[in-house]
């Protein structure tokens, strides 16, 4: 050890609090707005104002629901609708892979963005790069092989 | 107006819990890694990481917080980051790749549940991570 264990026994508890006490100082704010959106359904309007979105990315048009809900409230929220508009109406195999290529890749941006923010990341990088290369992932995967089996190219073709 | 109020309870009530699986997370996390860093073991994982880390023109010390993001989450991996005195390209880059690749082990339980082919999920993660790692680590010696 290099240090004494008191200074080690410090270091932890401030540094602990000091780091969760930074980041509910955007949380809480956050997590307000982000209940705004799910109250007045705000993610619906603007969905059906970036349905040509999906043609770029190479989903049906539905999908943008969940993607718009994921990237901008957060995971929960975006299972939450793909899973209820699956009981409803089931998307194409297709679309639910590639919507998880997109998801994994970038979720609750606002969130994630702002508490790296506080901790010295570039935030424009951070948000704008994460949903370039989300978006880049997903045009290429819907464009390989390995996801296309013979039943989605048929509905590709509808 | 009481759907306003009822909204912004909802809200601050949601903060609070997350708050509160936050500290489960931050605090171990944060303690490991504390006594990590101080013990012989960093000189070690320094070493032993610094070539595959100046891949990615990190120091050997950014593999502590990718190594705690990849098992714990992204808040695990900010308690970490923020204990090593990074330049902001270089927080910039693990934020990138900690945000493509984290808590592989829940979110393969949760892939798993949902359907999802998790096994391949994961490998696409690790190799986004690196692809992301890369690029933005040029793009941040030009630009920050």
């Amino acid at each position: 050890m290099t240090a004494s264990w008191s200074v080690i026994l410090n270091e932890i508890v401030t540094g602990s609090f000091s780091t969760v006490i930074n980041v509910l100082k955007v949380l809480i704010p956050l997590m307000i707005l982000i209940e705004f959106f799910h109250v007045f359904h705000v993610m619906e309007k603007l969905a059906k104002k970036l349905t040509p979105v999906t043609k770029v990315l190479g989903l049906s048009p539905p999908a943008i629901l969940p993607l718009l809900v994921a990237t901008v409230m957060g995971v929960t929220y975006g299972t939450g609708t793909l899973i209820e508009m699956n009981r409803r109406n089931p998307l194409p195999k297709k679309d639910f892979i590639l919507i998880a290529v997109f998801f994994f890749t970038c979720h609750g941006i606002i969130e994630t963005t702002a508490i790296w923010g506080t901790a010295g990341a570039n935030i424009l990088v951070i948000s704008v790069g994460r949903l370039l290369f989300a978006a880049i992932f997903t045009m290429v995967a819907a464009r390989l092989p390995i996801f296309k089996g013979p039943e989605y190219v048929e509905e590709q073709a509808e | 107006m009481n759907l306003v109020i009822q909204t912004i309870k909802d809200g601050t009530i949601k903060a609070v819990k997350t708050t509160l699986t936050l500290m489960k997370v931050v605090l171990p996390v944060y303690a490991f890694v504390v006594i990590i860093k101080y013990s012989p073991v960093m000189a070690f994982l320094e070493r032993l990481f610094e070539p595959a880390m100046r891949f990615f023109l990190l120091p050997g010390e950014a593999v502590v917080p990718l190594i705690t993001g990849l098992f714990t989450d992204e808040y695990g991996a900010i308690a970490t980051a923020s204990q090593f005195g990074f330049t902001t390209a270089e927080i910039t880059t693990i934020a990138m790749i900690g945000l493509v690749c984290h808590s592989l082990p829940v979110e393969y339980a949760l892939s798993r549940q949902i359907g999802l082919p998790a096994g391949r999920f994961v490998l696409f993660r690790v190799f986004g991570a690196v692809i992301v790692g890369l690029a933005i680590s040029r793009l941040g010696g030009v630009f920050l």
